[in-house]
């Protein structure tokens, strides 16, 4: 479970980019999906999110917005950028390639 | 509940550094921490379970708060004020200068030296002295405007209003001061304009084109500030 969870720690700001890829979201929803997509089994704690953010939006990965909810508090949005596109990409190559090579010598 | 949730978040941001960035942060939980809650008492969860769960999932707060502590925006940066107050210095270097050359001006006038009339000479010395005024004065509208002195520290209604009124407040300064430009830049102009050509029964119509002018400004700034 811990080399789970520290692997997981290591990808943050890849699973919030590929997250950001279909639409523009905010903190809770993003977590909420992560925990839909992996059964209950990953969830990332508040300040885990808001680092990664703070990271993603100081490399220009992403933007962020206050949405304009009608009811209820209001929402900090986040969306990617162009460079968090290329960024993405260049990162999931490079997963491949690591992921690759982790099972060839965990064979 | 939702007071014991924002009373708790409270409490864990109490050594968090007074910036916007954490108080933007501290809201941003507690909105998430609620949603989740509330979602987790309609999955059926009884109460203390979904708040061990919340207060679980939040994590470690304090080892973020060195990080936002070293980007204060409330003050500027070292750079901007250093640029800030040589701007400030150079503007009143050339309110000073003005004066002196309207000074020296007046001494060249004394010994004729243009062959013009006294009263000529005089004139133009105080346009000279007028257009030096005008970069100084660009100067400081700069300064004022491209480095606000207030910083929203904290999101709540009362800060959101200060803010507003700050924002009207600074919108009316750079209305009064493109104004002043306008007007001056007019008068200098209908003046040099009607010494030169001594047509002064035509050359009043450089204050319809600055009243048009100003009009235009103004409708082009308030276009900006609706955006």
């Amino acid at each position: 479970m811990s080399i789970t969870s520290d692997i997981l720690r290591g990808h943050t700001e890849a699973i919030i980019l590929a997250h950001l890829l279909e639409q523009d979201s905010y903190g809770y929803q993003i977590n909420k999906d992560i925990m839909k997509k992996t059964d209950n089994r990953c969830e990332l704690k508040e300040a885990t999110l808001y680092s990664a953010f703070r990271r993603l939006e100081q490399a220009g990965y992403i933007g962020t917005y206050w949405g304009d909810e009608k009811v209820g508090a209001r929402r900090r949005y986040y969306s990617i950028t162009e460079e968090g596109r290329r960024a993405y990409q260049d990162y999931k190559r490079e997963w491949e390639e690591a992921k690759a090579v982790i099972d060839q010598l965990l064979k | 509940m939702n007071e014991r949730i924002r009373k708790y978040i409270d409490e864990l941001f109490a050594d968090a550094p007074k910036t916007r960035k954490a108080m933007e942060w501290k809201e941003e939980v507690v909105v998430n921490t609620m949603d989740k809650y509330r979602d987790l008492i309609n999955e059926g969860y009884n109460e203390e379970d979904a708040w061990q769960m919340v207060i679980h999932s939040i994590g470690d707060v304090t080892e973020l708060f060195e990080e936002l502590r070293e980007e204060n925006p409330l003050s500027l940066s070292e750079e901007l004020r250093k640029k800030r107050a040589l701007l400030n210095a150079a503007a009143a270097g050339l309110y000073i200068l003005a004066g002196v050359v309207y000074l020296a001006w007046m001494l060249i006038a004394r010994w004729n030296f243009f062959y013009m009339y006294d009263e000529v000479m005089m004139e133009v010395g105080l346009i000279l002295a007028a257009l030096i005024c005008i970069p100084p004065t660009c100067m400081l509208i700069y300064t004022a405007n491209m480095y606000p002195n207030f910083s929203k520290k904290e999101d709540n209604l009362v800060e959101n209003y200060k803010e507003a009124r700050y924002l009207r407040n600074r919108a009316r300064a750079v209305k009064t001061s493109i104004s002043a430009i306008i007007w001056l830049v007019t008068l200098i102009i209908y003046f040099i304009v009607s010494f030169v050509t001594a047509e002064w029964h035509v050359t009043w119509i450089a204050f319809l084109i600055g009243g048009c002018a100003q009009a235009i400004a103004f409708l082009v700034f308030s276009l900006k500030h609706d955006k």
